[in-house]
């Protein structure tokens, strides 16, 4: 284990300490004050919040998720391969290697363009043929 | 390089001579963290109100100290006082969460910023991955922290935030991929190395050894790394999940005095870190155009070395936090669909595109940079 | 190993058994996806100790701010699951724990082996192994020996990928 990763562990340390300790010094600054007669409702612009707090599933988010977390794969799949990709170039083998990757990445540039043409990264699906044009 | 790499806390040993490697390790995560990260946050709320005010042709804060400055005493004091209200059903836990996840992942990646060469905190072998691996752990933070206020509105902010967080991840991700395949390693302060003196076989430290002039696909990446780096942190004009009309305040809402002081701090302390990584991989760190330190006229005192060293990086940086804060009155948001749809069909095929195009230039033309190229063919 | 870092590999190893225990049989849910963050991280620290730096700055990306996210979404985004409680109780807890006892020790059996295996080796030779950094070793594993997964993941990518639109499309 490096030995930089014990500064990186101080440095995660004192961050997360950060939030509480000013939390704590804003805690003994402040005046001590008795909640009377409000009622800590949630914020709508003075409005009396409707109904429970729950927001009607939207699949786009979970979806964008997902693609996230392929995509994610993808590419900690591709830094190694990229940290020895100028070694391959001085020895000389670097089409190989720029091959490999070109398959690698391709292959999912393929699924994402798939994915556009059917129009599945669309936000708001079907926007164009669900409002009649006005 | 190697199984020592905590730079910072070496060169303090060795300053001061006594004391074990992980008293110095906390020292200077302390030093960084307490007067250079926070610091920052609260200048960095200053600046924006007289950047914004010069922007708006009006004056800004002038009424506290000289030119405003005690402004943000003021402001600390005044959160730091507020009462500390959570919304009836709101959660506790999640309230107290939610900050410490975004300052954590925002000041725990000042452990890899090449401030100098003696004064990288960590210069660990995974430096880039590690930078951002942690400026990831920000979006459940701030998804956790719009669930825990029971406010639908804020829920919604918080969803979108973490959403366009992660998408924008992606070409933020390919984008750091090309500085990769030049550099050969993942490293911070070697990458920064190769953009100057110790690499260059002659005219060492000049700004066209730069991985910005390397090859023209490195030079669309780093724009492409640093408009990923202004969604990521929710800026204009991506700030949808915050935004002032539409949202009342989106994921922030219910957040009050400190708490929201907190949000503030690590959403500026995501704005440094973003453009000192745009700093650090494309703009070439702390060299100095045409001077290389080590072997200048005449001999330099190391402290002084690093002195100038992080003069310089914080200069370049800073000038990146300036055009972050200057795009926020340039640019109209983004809705959401655009800004879902710049990211899949637009950022994410140019980054690749731009992968790619290093990949064969690399190949084609030996690893040499642009300017190398030129010199080889004058002599 | 000097004492502290014994410390925090304790901390990690502890953190990571507790979140997990939490995860499994904390009644609200939310707070067992948060308990999974925290399983996350724990086992990210685990990665550094065992000398894989580079997994474990993968682990972060990838779980941390990643698949905690889509469980995040999926939790706040269906009620009728965020309303579900632990169903198995009293009785019905019988066989989950015979079975997770059995699989825990099987699972146990295998690992103790391998690990017999790897403490067999000189300590000094550990201990430098672990200092190396892994990411130039696993690209040239991926470029090498291990080319065929390597190309034969992106297959399996793309069809995460397509599967998880289709599902998504409307009807």
């Amino acid at each position: 284990m490096e030995t930089g990763f014990i500064t990186i562990f101080w440095y995660l340390v004192v961050a997360g300490l950060t939030v509480p300790l000013m939390l704590l010094v804003g805690a003994l600054l402040r005046p001590r004050q008795r909640n009377v007669g409000r009622s800590g409702a949630a914020y709508e612009c003075g409005e009396d919040p409707v109904g429970s707090p729950w927001v009607k599933f939207n699949i786009r988010f979970y979806l964008v998720a997902i693609v996230f977390i392929i995509f994610d794969v993808e590419i900690a799949a591709l830094f190694p391969v990229a940290t020895l990709y100028k070694k391959a170039v001085e020895s000389g083998s670097a089409g190989l290697v720029f091959a490999e990757i070109f398959a690698f990445v391709g292959l999912l540039l393929l699924g994402l363009m798939y994915c556009w043409v059917r129009g599945d990264l669309d936000w708001v699906k079907g926007i164009a043929q669900a409002r009649p044009v006005k | 390089m190697g199984a020592n790499s905590a730079a910072f806390a070496q060169s303090l040993q060795t300053w001061i001579g006594a004391g074990p490697l992980w008293l110095w390790a906390l020292v200077s995560a302390a030093a960084v963290i307490f007067l250079l990260a926070l610091p920052f946050g609260g200048l960095a709320t200053y600046a924006e109100r007289k950047i914004s005010a010069d922007f708006q042709d009006r004056i800004g804060p002038n009424r506290v100290g000289p030119w405003g400055l005690f402004q943000i005493f003021a402001d600390l004091v005044k959160m730091l006082a507020k009462e500390d209200f959570i919304p009836k059903g709101a959660d506790r836990f999640l309230f107290n969460l939610a900050p410490a996840l975004v300052v954590i992942g925002a000041c725990g990646a000042f452990a890899v910023l090449p401030l100098g060469r003696q004064l990288i905190g960590a210069d660990v072998n995974i430096g880039i991955l590690y930078l951002f691996a942690i400026t990831t752990v920000i979006a459940p933070g701030l998804l956790l922290g719009s669930w825990g206020s029971q406010n639908k509105w804020s829920l919604l902010g918080g969803m979108r935030a973490a959403a366009q967080i992660v998408s924008y991840e992606i070409p933020v991700a390919l984008s750091i991929l090309p500085v990769v395949l030049i550099s050969g390693t993942l490293q911070v302060g070697l990458i920064v190395d190769q953009q100057g003196w110790s690499w260059a076989s002659s005219a060492a430290g000049t700004p066209h050894f730069w991985n910005l002039f390397h090859n023209p696909f490195c030079f669309l990446s780093a724009f492409l790394l640093f408009v990923g780096g202004l969604a990521e942190t929710n800026r204009i004009p991506f700030d949808l999940p915050e935004a002032e009309s539409e949202l009342v305040s989106g994921f922030n809402t219910e957040f009050s005095g400190i708490r929201f002081g907190l949000y503030a701090l690590g959403e500026f302390c995501d704005v440094f870190v973003m453009s000192a990584m745009v700093t650090a991989l494309y703009l070439g760190g702390w060299q100095i155009p045409f001077i290389t330190l080590e072997q200048f006229l005449f001999p330099i005192p190391s402290g002084l070395i690093a002195l100038i060293q992080f003069t310089v990086f914080l200069l370049k940086t800073l000038f990146l936090v300036f055009v972050v804060m200057w795009l926020r009155w340039t640019l109209p948001r983004l809705r959401v669909d655009q800004l879902m749809g710049l990211c899949w069909k637009g950022l994410v095929p140019l980054a690749l595109f731009c992968v790619f195009g290093t990949a064969v230039w690399m190949w084609v033309f030996g690893g040499r940079s642009i300017a190398q190229l030129i010199a080889g063919f004058g002599g | 190993m000097s004492a502290g870092l014994k410390l925090v590999l304790l901390g990690a190893q502890a953190l990571t058994v507790v979140s997990a225990i939490l995860v499994a049989f904390h009644p609200n849910i939310l707070y067992a996806s948060v308990s999974l963050l925290a399983t996350f991280a724990g086992v990210a620290v685990l990665f550094v100790y065992a000398g894989a730096d580079f997994l474990a700055g993968v682990q972060v990306v990838v779980y941390v701010g990643g698949v905690t996210i889509l469980i995040l979404f999926a939790v706040m985004l269906t009620q009728w699951l965020y309303e579900m409680r632990l169903r198995d109780v009293g009785v019905k807890l019988l066989m989950p724990c015979i079975l997770g006892v059995l699989f825990f020790s099987s699972l146990f059996k295998v690992l103790g082996g391998l690990a017999a295996w790897v403490l067999a080796r000189p300590p000094e030779g550990l201990e430098k192994f672990a200092a190396l950094p892994k990411t130039e070793p696993i690209g040239e594993a991926l470029l090498g020996a291990y080319l065929l997964p390597f190309e034969a993941v992106t297959v399996l990518l793309l069809g995460a990928l397509v599967g998880a639109v289709w599902l998504a499309r409307p009807k």
